[in-house]
């Protein structure tokens, strides 16, 4: 179990109070929001046990709770970021707080990428559309200390070019040279002036053709995504316990009582999100 | 030495432990049916009844409850936990099957987070149950390994004796013994012959029921639409279900108060686990009956080592299109394993 905010209380689904401090439009419809926690003692709380993979439920009062993962890297723990699409009730009112507004948060939740046990490895993370958020988070916590991990490759792909989030990071991205960055969009959705490549994120995949030697595979991205991008991987050679992906469920009470996150016997929200392709593998795959 | 209660000295019991704070809840008779109530004297419960409507889990576990209280005020947010108010209960005349749902449930609210909700009503609720002298068609509780006189999750068993004399009190806790050390005077000393326990047929055998559910390959197989093509996904056996957890938040308020519930919710409904993008992992009604017979028998077990059904038989009974757990589980020990 992870401690956190919730565990230290009576009432276990009573969130902490956070402000939103800065916000950021990424794509149509889609927002990064920063927030600060108002309470010392539970952003001590989040310091201390928040890692790399985790997620929490954010809410406004009045309309209710979502889940969204932690988007900002463990390495950088002063505050939390969260991107999301604006699509019902609960992202609506969050897409119409403002700077200075006051929301909530509960987590952080879940188990988490094993991020030491891919020192001195290549790493090669491959991600769909909004699917970029809770791998930008690995991302940055393997980049925050760099040396201690080999070649890192970041695959990422959108419907069009409007669609790609974390624009100004990507930019950042491709300029290191330390970061091999491919960039794609869904056929179609290219711009005259998209100097990438134009294809399905599997497919692209299997052009950059990494190598599986010594190297962990991050992947997230919507179901179908994943599924294929499994089986380019696999075409590749990779190991299925060397590729990391989370699972992106449904919930609601995020500590493993409101049932619906369910999938086989596994709680997504207490023994994952984050599993390896092994692990996924041997879940009822129909009920994914 | 046995202690016996008389029928007759119940209707002191009753006020007895109404003088000590305690509420007193039992079967109460309704139009055609009886349901777990709230009661002034005994002459209100309904002993002879088969099973309550309803079991005894709302009571821990209310349908709807507030579990927060916001207020926002021009910049500022203030959250107030809700507790439920303490409420020293006595439920006289719970069903077995009722009682062992209680604990089935106890790892699920404790496990890791603990849900003080749920335990808090727990630890201030005293169950008194009476073992059935009378079962129906749909009662199963010895098909998963309990009996009409099981004595789990029950404070205190009461046995009862021949001719509807009273009962064989049989203290089982310690908060059963203090809430019988309050009426200790009107018990006797002694034993009188005890009438004869119901009856219930095993209806199917689990065994072979579980071993064919842990298959992987018979999660795809087409028995499961087959059995469930009925199920019209009303979610009626999930709310009757004394050990059906699932629940579900909303807010309930304005932009400056309001109220934060936590509302029984089910598997049976498709929004239940529908992703904000549309795609939904269990879109069918047999994916979701299959859900539900998986995690009572293969998963919750898995997890907590008890099977998350205690036999009641109410998802059955009081199906209205005739399905139920027995039905899917009898059908499952004639296919081969």
């Amino acid at each position: 179990m992870t401690e956190n905010i919730q565990t230290a209380q009576q009432n276990i689904y009573k969130p902490a109070i956070m402000k939103i401090v800065a916000r950021h439009d990424e794509a149509p419809g889609v927002r990064t929001m920063k927030l600060e926690f108002q309470n010392p003692a539970e952003h001590e709380l989040f310091k201390q046990n928040y890692r790399t993979g985790m997620f929490g439920l954010y809410g406004v009062y009045g309309e209710g709770e979502s889940t969204f993962c932690v988007a900002s890297p463990e390495t950088r723990n002063e505050y939390i970021e969260f991107t999301f699409r604006q699509s019902g009730r609960v992202t609506t009112a969050l897409a119409n707080s403002d700077i200075g507004d006051l929301i909530t948060f509960r987590g952080p939740y879940g188990n988490r990428f094993p991020i030491e046990k891919f020192y001195g490895k290549n790493l090669i993370f491959v991600s769909g559309g909004i699917a970029l958020p809770p791998t930008r988070s690995v991302i940055w916590s393997c980049l925050d200390q760099r040396e201690k991990f080999g070649k890192i490759t970041i695959v990422y792909g959108a419907r069009t070019v409007a669609d790609l989030v974390y624009k100004h990071e990507l930019e950042e991205w491709e300029r290191r040279d330390d970061i091999d960055l491919v960039l794609t969009v869904d056929p179609g959705g290219e711009s005259p002036d998209w100097k990438h490549r134009v294809g399905f994120v599997p497919t692209v995949l299997e052009q950059a053709a990494p190598s599986p030697d010594n190297c962990i595979a991050v992947i997230c991205g919507p179901p179908i995504m994943i599924k294929f991008t499994l089986i380019s991987l696999k075409k590749l050679g990779f190991d299925e316990s060397n590729v990391y992906t989370t699972l992106e469920n449904r919930m609601k009470c995020g500590v493993g009582k409101c049932g619906r996150c369910n999938v086989g016997s596994i709680y997504v929200c207490k023994e994952g999100p984050v599993f390896t392709a092994a692990e996924v593998s041997k879940m009822p795959q129909a009920d994914l | 030495m046995t202690r016996i209660l008389l029928r007759d000295k119940l209707d002191n019991c009753v006020a007895r432990w109404r003088k000590a704070g305690l509420t007193v809840i039992g079967p109460v008779k309704k139009e055609t049916f009886s349901s777990y109530a709230a009661v002034e004297n005994a002459a209100e419960l309904d002993l002879s009844m088969i099973m309550p409507d309803r079991s005894i889990k709302g009571l821990f576990f209310p349908q709807t409850e507030p579990m927060l209280h916001y207020t926002i005020k021009k910049q500022a947010l203030d959250i107030k936990d809700f507790t439920p108010p303490p409420e020293k209960r006595i439920i006289f005349g719970a069903r077995p099957c009722d009682a062992s749902g209680m604990a089935i449930d106890d790892p699920l609210f404790g496990w890791d987070y603990k849900d003080n909700f749920w335990f808090q009503r727990r630890n201030e609720t005293v169950i008194v149950t009476i073992a059935c002298t009378k079962a129906d068609d749909f009662c199963m509780c010895t098909s998963l390994k309990l009996a009409p006189d099981s004595t789990k999750g029950s404070d205190v068993m009461l046995r009862p004796l021949q001719n509807n004399r009273g009962w064989l009190v049989e203290e089982l806790t310690d908060r059963g013994r203090d809430a019988f050390n309050e009426i200790a005077d009107l018990l006797q000393d002694g034993s009188e012959p005890e009438a004869s326990i119901a009856v219930v047929p095993e209806k199917f055998d689990l065994d072979a029921c579980v071993t064919w559910l842990q298959k992987t390959e018979n999660f795809e197989s087409t028995f499961w639409k087959e059995i469930s093509m009925r199920c019209i996904g009303c979610a009626s056996c999930t709310f009757l279900c004394p050990t059906c957890h699932c629940f579900d938040f909303q807010d309930e308020g304005d932009t400056y108060s309001g109220i934060r519930r936590k509302n029984w919710d089910s598997c049976s409904f498709a929004l239940f686990t529908m992703h904000t993008s549309g795609h939904n992992p269990r879109a069918t009604q047999s994916a979701r009956w299959r859900q539900r017979i998986m995690h009572k028998f293969n998963y919750f077990p898995g997890k907590f080592n008890v099977n998350s059904c205690s036999g009641c038989g109410r998802c059955s009974r009081q199906c209205p299109v005739d399905m139920g757990i027995t039905e899917t589980l009898q059908a499952i020990s004639t296919l081969q394993p």
